[in-house]
């Protein structure tokens, strides 16, 4: 308990550290928020082409479709916000040696990694995301009722974890090979396959998003349960479990990647 | 003359060949990374196609999408340029202040360097591509169209397109006079110019008045029209227009790269350093 | 109290052939050899000495120092601090020591730097009246009060280095790790900075462990070296342990009248010495013999230059830490 409340109180300073930082950086951050939302934007319109030219997308409505990209974007973009440091990570901290500050100070590098920075472009993602929700939802032929909206306020932390828990895993291998920002991007890709209905891709790649590199249970999966009332066990049992077993899975092999972390220079 | 200048740039293209060897594996890592992107692209035009009533959208047939989303990525992949960011990294630390000094081209040595840099992987990924598409095109269709002339064309117009890509690059790169954050004008650009070229769905798809506005401006000249050659969508005096816009750009481009380098050595020189 | 025992450090290096056909094989085929950075070092430093830990570029200094510090993990071996073990418990280690890189820092880049200790104060779990204490503790042996509400970007290196330290003492460590304090730095500030180590280290008890390659830095704070080379410890001991061991060298400064006099003095073939024991450097008037004391004795070179020349002025020292540690660097020792 104690320890929970001293990990909260860090992560508020940090907070507050990266907000006075915005503040002395404030036009450079509305570009990458208003960049973040373009890309968003440059998808939309090709699925407004595109249902311009069909009645539906493999059986799926243009509002069901825009609800699972919406949903899918609510859990990337807050894992964007709050965790998005493990990008550095892979890229340039352990390459430089600079990852060594972490291992200097008496808070747990993992922790500290994940808390140290927030990243403001997310909120492009992130409002997207539940603006195209709240957009479907009023088109949408679902029988709302309260179990199914707790269900995907519930389901939202885990799901942010299934994205978190593949970067510290993907981030880790830095330890061993130095770089590894293109293999989290790699990974990190795999969840453009998230943005929509799982089925209108081959059993192959459904078998992979959805066991393998789970992007699938981030969006596609809850949608099912919250929109058509299918499966919960499932469709919302199976996201948590991921989630659990992909940061679980992160938190051991970073500290093993920090056995192996060689630092730089002679 | 050409000669001796050749000489001097010859060593930028051998150390930019170096530099990929160094950092393969995560290159390889990276080109995965675009390709899943384009496996989403391939598998919602199967939906849709499977979707529609129509056989062909727009001008295109389920097979010429795939063989446009498998081009467009390679054209993009041979196209692609970091002088924005280069320009804007120095503009940001000052280093802009040494180019003043040296004798050589600043914009001509990054160009061989690229070049170096990128010549072995385009053509490890263009040949297999290439014939990729080829089988794509006559499994699906049943025709073997393969057309030398056309790749000689596509090749040409790749090329004219790296350079429009290039100078607009580094003129984006100027940018930095004004924006702090490099990485998020890079994707707005990116983004933008994504849109714009086609990358993200096929020009022909928007309303026609669109069309014509996206066809004249400078983006449709990177990826679309290259794209278009090999597809063999122009024919006679519409590749003519088109090649010759492609060469215009690239003029407009060098000469405005020219200009702005010049404006910000008066604006560095007025500062003082 | 430091002991650290049979360090032992072996890195996995992988071998590249030179060009592209090389890095295609290794893609596939990666060789690795195993290099050992660190071998079995030993030492062990009582609480508030003033360690120097020196050795030539590439010696394992860093490697040892990164070990110490719980950067690195040691293939084999410990090192504990008052009991405390890095690999057993790190953050517990962590709290026991501050640590200074030379070449990097951790204050926050674009923050007034007076925001960077008060993260710190909290990562460290610095209570409020101890922190207000040991701030006001700081700013006296550091003067930051010039720059702490500068963002730590604008500071100059000399400015940074002093918050550095203040960052690392921030909640009273008991060891003092310093990589490189006065990299960089002019002699000015050089000397401000050693003042304030010193003063520390008087004034707290701080045990410090000092790396560097400025021997000015080790001569004006430590009193004991420990020197390592390719990866082994090769001297431990106190400056005039290693001067009386080491320092046969003398240097003989004079000024002559006479042209020639080297020609004529032409000391090598007179005592028959090599070029390890002698070298000769002229500047005008002024003439400088570095000689070995064993090989030659002092009052032979003496009355022999006197009885050769017209000298008007000369002088015999003692060779400087440098000039030892320089030629030992140069021959290694046996």
């Amino acid at each position: 308990m104690k320890k929970i409340k001293r990990m909260l109180k860090i992560h508020r300073i940090f907070m507050a550290q990266e907000f006075k930082r915005m503040m002395e950086y404030k036009g450079d951050f509305i570009v990458g928020v208003i960049g973040f939302f373009l890309v968003q934007l440059s998808n939309l319109m090709f699925l407004w082409i595109i249902f311009g030219q069909i009645p539906n997308l493999a059986g799926w409505s243009v509002n069901e479709v825009v609800f699972i990209y919406g949903l899918s974007l609510i859990p990337k973009g807050i894992d964007h916000f709050f965790f998005d440091n493990l990008w550095s990570i892979g890229y340039f901290t352990v390459r430089k040696g600079d990852f060594d500050k972490y291992l200097t100070r008496p808070v747990n590098t993992l922790f500290h990694v994940l808390v140290e920075k927030i990243q403001i472009d997310a909120l492009g993602e992130f409002i997207m995301g539940v603006a195209l929700v709240c957009a479907s939802v009023p088109n949408l032929h679902t029988e709302w009722d309260v179990f199914r909206i707790l269900a995907m306020i519930f389901m939202i932390p885990f799901i942010t974890l299934i994205f978190t828990g593949v970067k510290t895993i993907t981030a880790s291998v830095a330890f061993w090979t130095k770089r590894s920002g293109n293999v989290i991007y790699m990974f990190y890709t795999f969840s453009e396959f998230a943005k929509y209905p799982a089925t209108i891709y081959n059993r192959f790649v459904q078998n992979i998003i959805t066991y393998i590199i789970p992007f699938a249970l981030t969006s596609y999966f809850p949608a099912l349960f919250i929109l058509k009332g299918e499966n919960p066990l499932f469709n919302l049992g199976m996201p948590v479990l991921a989630s659990a077993v992909l940061m679980g899975t992160g938190v051991l092999v970073w500290h093993r990647g920090i056995r192996a972390y060689e630092s730089a220079g002679s | 003359m050409m000669k001796r200048k050749l000489k001097i740039y010859l060593p930028f293209v051998n150390a930019g060949m170096q530099e990929v060897a160094t950092y393969r594996v995560n290159w390889i890592f990276f080109m995965l990374g675009e390709a899943l992107s384009c496996f989403v692209t391939y598998f919602i035009w199967a939906a849709v196609y499977s979707s529609g009533s129509k056989e062909s959208m727009n001008g295109f047939t389920m097979p010429q999408m795939i063989v446009y989303i498998v081009l467009m990525f390679l054209t993009g992949t041979i196209i692609a340029s970091d002088g924005a960011f280069v320009v804007g990294e120095e503009i940001r630390d000052g280093s802009i202040i040494m180019r003043m000094i040296k004798p050589v081209s600043y914009n001509a040595t990054f160009l061989f360097q690229e070049l170096g840099n990128k010549l072995p992987t385009e053509i490890a990924i263009a040949v297999p591509m290439i014939i990729t598409v080829e089988i794509i095109r006559t499994v699906m269709s049943g025709m073997f169209e393969f057309n030398v002339l056309r790749l000689v064309l596509y090749i040409l117009s790749c090329a004219l397109a790296y350079l429009i890509n290039f100078y607009f690059n580094i003129c984006f790169g100027f940018i930095a006079f004004v924006i702090k954050y490099l990485w998020g004008a890079n994707m707005m650009k990116n983004v933008i110019v994504g849109f714009l070229s086609g990358m993200v769905i096929p020009l022909s798809f928007l309303p026609e008045a669109i069309e014509k506005v996206f066809l004249f401006l400078p983006f449709s000249s990177l990826n679309y029209t290259p794209v278009m050659i090999y597809m063999g969508k122009y024919g006679g005096t519409e590749l003519l227009y088109c090649v010759g816009l492609q060469i215009f750009w690239v003029l407009f481009f060098f000469g405005l790269s020219k200009l702005l380098w010049k404006a910000s050595v008066k604006r560095l020189s007025a500062q003082g350093g | 109290m430091i002991t650290v025992d049979k360090l032992r450090k072996e890195f996995k290096k992988t071998v590249k052939e030179p060009g592209l056909k090389g890095s295609v094989k290794s893609l596939f085929k990666p060789k690795s050899k195993k290099v050992i950075a660190v071998r079995d070092i030993s030492f062990e430093v009582p609480k508030g000495e003033i360690l120097g830990f020196i050795g030539p570029n590439g010696a394992g200094k860093s490697t040892v120092i990164k070990m110490l510090t719980g950067i690195l993990t040691p293939t084999s071996g410990s090192c504990t601090i008052n009991g405390k073990n890095p690999t057993q418990n790190r953050k517990n280690y962590v709290k026991e020591i501050g640590v200074v890189f030379g070449q990097r820092t951790q204050l926050w880049w674009d923050l007034p730097l007076r925001e960077t200790y008060g993260v710190l104060k909290e990562i460290y779990e610095v209570p409020d009246d101890s922190y207000k204490k040991r701030m006001a503790f700081l700013n006296e042996v550091l003067e930051l009060d010039d720059f702490i509400s500068s963002p730590v970007r604008t500071l100059s290196l000399g400015q940074r280095m002093r918050a550095d330290i203040a960052a690392s003492l921030l909640h009273s460590p008991k060891v003092l790790f310093l990589d490189e304090p006065t990299i960089g730095l002019d002699v000015v500030v050089k000397d401000n900075i050693r003042k304030a180590i010193e003063h520390i280290n008087h004034h707290e008890k701080t045990t410090v462990i000092l790396t560097t390659h400025d021997l000015a830095d080790i001569e004006q704070l430590s009193k004991r070296i420990v020197m390592i080379d390719k990866g082994s410890k090769v001297f431990d001991g106190t400056i005039s342990d290693l001067k009386s061991k080491y320092g046969q060298i003398r240097e003989m400064y004079f000024e002559t009248g006479s042209k020639n006099a080297v020609e004529v003095l032409g000391y090598a073939k007179h005592f028959n010495l090599g070029d390890d024991d002698l070298s000769v450097e002229t500047e005008g008037n002024a003439v400088k013999v570095r000689f070995n004391s064993s090989a030659v004795p002092v009052s032979d070179m003496l009355s022999y230059t006197l009885g050769k020349i017209n000298i008007s002025d000369i002088s015999v020292k003692d060779a400087d830490i440098e000039e030892i540690i320089r030629k030992l660097y140069e021959q290694g020792v046996e």
